[in-house]
C-alpha cells in the first residue's frame, strides 16, 4: 500500500469496525485522515488475534455519507454501486479490497471502471458477479410452503443476497405473505400487507406442515422423479448447474444429500 | 383417477419434448428475460416449467412416440381445472415459472386445442395467473384455435418433428409437412401483426410475446447434420423462429425403422448441434460455414468453433488490441461476454495474458489463435498440434460409445467410419485415436 506520510511516522495496525456499510466507510475515511495506516480492515465479530497494533475505528454517520458521496462524484455513481454490492457478499478481504480499489479511483477517476483487466478492479467484479448469479440462482432454487396462506422459505447462501431477490419476489407475489429466512446471515425478508423489509433474527421455528402442503410437497418430488431420463443420466452435470450446497433447502433434492 | 397418479403418467409421456426455457418474455413482475431455472433433473436438464400433457390419450401413430395409439402405456386426462389448480399452486411455492403444455390427439387436433385453451383460460382468467405458458399447437388444428391459444400464451411453437419430408412420411404418417408448416407460418404473421398493433394501441392483446420456437428429433433418421443445421438456419430466417430445440432420440418403441430399444442416445451429437446452433444465434456464423455438403457432419472431437478455426488458420492470429467485435468472436475461447469485455478493457491500455485471464477469456484455447502485449508473433503451432490441443475433454465424460453415434444414423452399419473407437478404454488412447482421426479428416 503506497503510503502518503514520510515512512517513520507511519503506524500500521488492523482496523476493527462495527461490520456495516456505515462502519466501513469511516475505515475508508480513517485511512486518509488518520496517522494509521490498514494492514487490514475486519468486522468486530470476527476479530483476530494478531501482532498488529488494532486501531478501532467509529461508526459516524456524517463522515460515512461523505465518503459515500465522494465515490460517486471523484469516481463515478457505478464505482459506488459496485461498492454498495461487493460489500454483501463473500469475499475474502473484501474490505481491503474495496479500499485499494476506491484509492486507484480517487487518483484515476472514472476510467478505473473500464480497466476489467487489473488485478485492484477484477476480483471486486468476480465477487459482484458470484453476488449476482447466486441471486439468480436462488430466484428459482427457493421453496416456499404454504403455513395458512402464509409463504415461508429458508435458504443458506454464500452472500448477503436478500436485497437483491427481494423486489422479483415481492412482484411477483404481490398479494402474498411471505417470510425468507437467510440462515446464514442471520436475516429474513418479510413481506406482509404489502410491505417489506429485511431484519435481523437468530432463528425461526416453523411449524408442522399441514395435509394439504404435504400433497402438493409429495406431488413436486414425484414430478422431479418422474421428469428425468434415465437413459441420459449426467449427475456431474446436474452438479455443475446446481451445486450441492443448495440442496439442503430444495425439497426434491434434499433426501440426496 | 387419483391426481398423483395423472400427474406421473402425464409427465412421463410430456419428458422427451426437449424445450424447457421460459425466457423471452419481459412482464414486469410476472417473469424474467433470461428466464431461470427452478431445478436441474438428474440427467442436467433444466426445470423451469412444469411440463404435462393435457392427454396422453392420442389417435395417431408416430412410430417414434411412446403415446402413440399402439402403445401399451396407462392413459391419462387432466381436467381443465385439476391443471389449472396444481399449475397454480406448484407456482405460488416456487417450484416451477409456469406451464408447458403439450398433448396427445383426443379425437381429433381441434377438440385437443379446444381442452388445452379451456384450461389455459381457467388458469389465466380465473386464477389470474401471470407466469409464463409454452403451449405447442396440434398439426392438423383450425387456424381460429392457433390464433386463441396465441393470446393466452407466452410462448408457441410447432414440432417440425423430423429434420426431412421423407422421414416425416416414413415415421409420423398422421402428421404433413404441410400441418406442421402452415400454423408455422400462421404463428410468424400473427406475431409481426401483433407486434405492428402494440405499436401502436397499448392495450392490443398480446399474442405469443416469447415468440415461437419447434424441436426436432435427432438421430432417429439418416439425416445428416448438414440437413439439419441448414433447416434450423432457414426456419431460423423464413419463420423467424426464437429457438430451434434438439432432441436425441431415445429408442422407446420397437420398430425396425428405428434404433433398438437398449441402443444409446445420441447425446454427444446433441451438444454438438446445439453449439452449432448457437454460433448461428451468437456469434455471426453462417450454416454454410460451419458444414458443407463434402463434410455433412459434424466433428465429434472439436466443439464447431474450434473446428472452423482449424480448417481456417489463414484468419488468425488476430490483435485482441485492434481486432472488431465479429472477428473477437472467431476466436476459440472467446465469447459474446469476454468480447464485450475486451473492447471496453482495451480503451485503458494494451491488453496481455494476465488481463485477459482475468477478464474470463479461455486462455487454454484462445491463446494459439491471438495477439497480445506480450506475445506479439503468436504461437504458430500449425494446424495438427493445435488440433491436438483443442481436442475436446468433454468427449471423455461423454463415453467412447457416443462417438460411434456420431455418423448421422443411429444404425450400427456406420459405425464402420470409427471402428475402434467403441474398444478404446484409457483417455490416452481416446486422444491418440482422435488426433489420427483429426489428421486423416483435416
Amino acid at each position: 500500500m503506497p503510503c502518503i506520510k514520510p515512512l517513520e511516522k507511519c503506524d500500521s495496525a488492523i482496523y476493527v469496525y462495527d461490520g456495516s456499510f456505515h462502519g466501513f466507510l469511516c475505515c475508508v475515511y480513517e485511512r486518509f485522515y488518520s496517522e494509521v495506516m490498514p494492514v487490514d480492515i475486519v468486522a468486530s465479530d470476527d476479530e483476530p488475534i494478531t501482532l498488529y497494533a488494532v486501531h478501532t475505528v467509529l461508526t459516524n454517520a456524517e463522515k460515512a455519507e461523505r465518503v459515500l458521496a465522494s465515490i460517486s462524484e471523484k469516481i463515478s455513481p457505478e464505482a459506488r454501486h459496485l461498492i454498495e454490492t461487493v460489500f454483501l457478499s463473500c469475499l475474502k478481504q473484501k474490505e481491503l479490497l474495496m479500499l485499494n480499489f476506491l484509492l486507484r479511483g480517487y487518483r484515476e477517476g472514472r476510467r478505473i471502471l473500464s480497466k476489467l483487466g487489473d488485478p485492484d478492479v477484477a476480483p471486486l467484479l468476480k465477487a459482484q458477479k458470484h453476488l449476482l448469479g447466486e441471486s439468480h440462482l436462488l430466484k428459482g432454487f427457493i421453496r416456499f410452503s404454504d403455513y395458512d396462506g402464509s409463504l415461508a422459505a429458508t435458504i443458506t447462501p454464500k452472500n448477503f443476497i436478500l436485497p437483491f431477490i427481494a423486489s422479483h419476489f415481492t412482484q411477483r407475489f404481490s398479494n402474498e405473505n411471505l417470510l425468507i429466512f437467510d440462515k446464514t446471515h442471520k436475516a429474513a425478508l418479510v413481506y406482509q400487507n404489502r410491505r417489506m423489509e429485511i431484519i435481523s433474527v437468530d432463528n425461526i421455528e416453523f411449524p408442522p406442515i399441514s395435509e394439504e402442503e404435504g400433497r402438493y410437497q409429495a406431488m413436486w418430488k414425484r414430478f422431479y422423479a418422474t421428469v428425468s431420463i434415465q437413459a441420459r443420466e449426467n449427475l456431474r452435470c446436474r452438479m455443475t448447474l446446481m451445486p450441492k450446497r443448495y440442496w439442503e433447502n430444495m425439497l426434491e433434492v434434499q433426501d440426496l444429500c | 383417477m387419483e391426481l398423483m397418479n395423472k400427474l406421473t403418467i402425464l409427465t412421463d409421456g410430456a419428458k422427451y419434448d426437449a424445450a424447457c426455457t421460459s425466457s423471452g418474455s419481459d412482464r414486469p413482475g410476472s417473469t424474467v428475460a433470461a428466464g431461470i431455472c427452478h431445478s436441474f433433473t438428474s440427467d442436467g436438464r433444466c426445470i423451469s416449467l412444469l411440463k404435462v400433457l393435457m392427454s396422453n390419450n392420442c389417435i395417431y401413430n408416430c412410430k417414434y412416440c411412446v403415446n402413440s395409439a399402439s402403445s401399451d402405456v396407462p392413459r391419462a386426462t387432466f381436467t381443465p381445472d385439476e391443471l389449472a389448480e396444481l399449475t397454480t399452486q406448484f407456482y405460488r411455492r416456487n417450484y416451477i415459472e409456469g406451464l408447458f403444455l403439450s398433448s396427445g390427439v383426443v379425437k381429433n387436433p381441434d377438440h385437443t386445442m379446444e381442452l388445452m385453451i379451456n384450461a389455459l383460460a381457467i388458469l389465466r382468467h380465473r386464477h389470474n395467473f401471470w407466469g409464463y405458458i409454452h403451449a405447442k399447437t396440434i398439426p392438423g388444428a383450425s387456424s381460429e384455435l392457433v390464433h386463441s391459444l396465441g393470446l393466452l400464451v407466452d410462448r408457441l411453437s410447432v414440432n417440425i418433428e423430423l429434420p426431412s419430408e421423407k422421414s416425416l412420411t416414413l415415421l409420423a404418417p398422421n402428421k404433413t409437412k404441410d400441418s406442421i408448416l402452415a400454423p408455422m407460418q400462421q404463428i410468424k404473421n400473427e406475431l409481426a401483426e401483433n407486434t405492428h398493433a402494440l405499436s401502436k394501441y397499448k392495450n392490443a392483446p398480446t399474442f405469443a410475446s416469447a415468440g415461437q420456437a419447434t424441436q426436432m428429433i435427432i438421430g432417429a433418421t439418416e439425416d445428416t447434420d448438414h440437413r439439419i443445421i441448414t433447416l434450423a438456419s432457414a426456419l431460423y430466417k423464413k419463420y423467424s423462429l426464437k429457438r430451434v430445440f434438439y432432441s436425441a432420440y431415445i429408442p422407446v418403441m420397437e420398430n425396425s425403422l428405428l434404433p433398438a430399444v437398449a441402443s444409446p442416445p445420441p447425446l454427444l451429437r446433441e451438444h454438438r448441434l446445439y453449439q452449432a446452433d448457437f454460433l448461428m444465434r451468437q456469434y455471426e456464423f453462417a450454416s454454410d460455414e460451419i458444414l458443407s455438403e463434402d463434410a455433412p457432419n459434424l466433428n465429434p472431437y472439436l466443439d464447431p468453433k474450434c473446428n472452423w478455426a482449424i480448417n481456417n488458420m489463414h484468419f488468425f492470429p488476430i490483435d485482441v488490441n485492434t481486432a472488431s467485435m465479429r472477428d473477437l468472436l472467431r476466436v476459440p475461447g472467446i465469447g459474446p461476454t469476454s468480447a464485450r469485455r475486451i473492447v471496453v478493457a482495451r480503451r485503458e491500455g494494451r491488453l496481455g495474458f494476465d488481463e485477459l485471464k482475468r477478464i474470463g477469456v479461455v486462455l487454454k484455447r484462445a491463446k494459439y489463435f491471438i495477439l497480445t502485449k506480450d506475445s506479439t508473433a503468436g504461437l504458430r503451432l500449425g494446424k495438427d498440434l493445435t488440433a491436438r490441443a483443442l481436442i475436446d475433454p468433454k468427449i471423455f465424460a461423454f463415453g467412447a460409445e457416443q462417438l460411434s453415434l456420431f455418423d448421422g444414423s443411429p444404425i450400427p452399419k456406420l459405425n464402420k467410419a470409427l471402428p475402434h473407437i467403441v474398444e478404446t478404454h484409457s483417455i490416452s488412447d481416446a486422444v491418440e485415436e482422435a488426433v489420427l482421426c483429426l489428421a486423416s479428416n483435416l
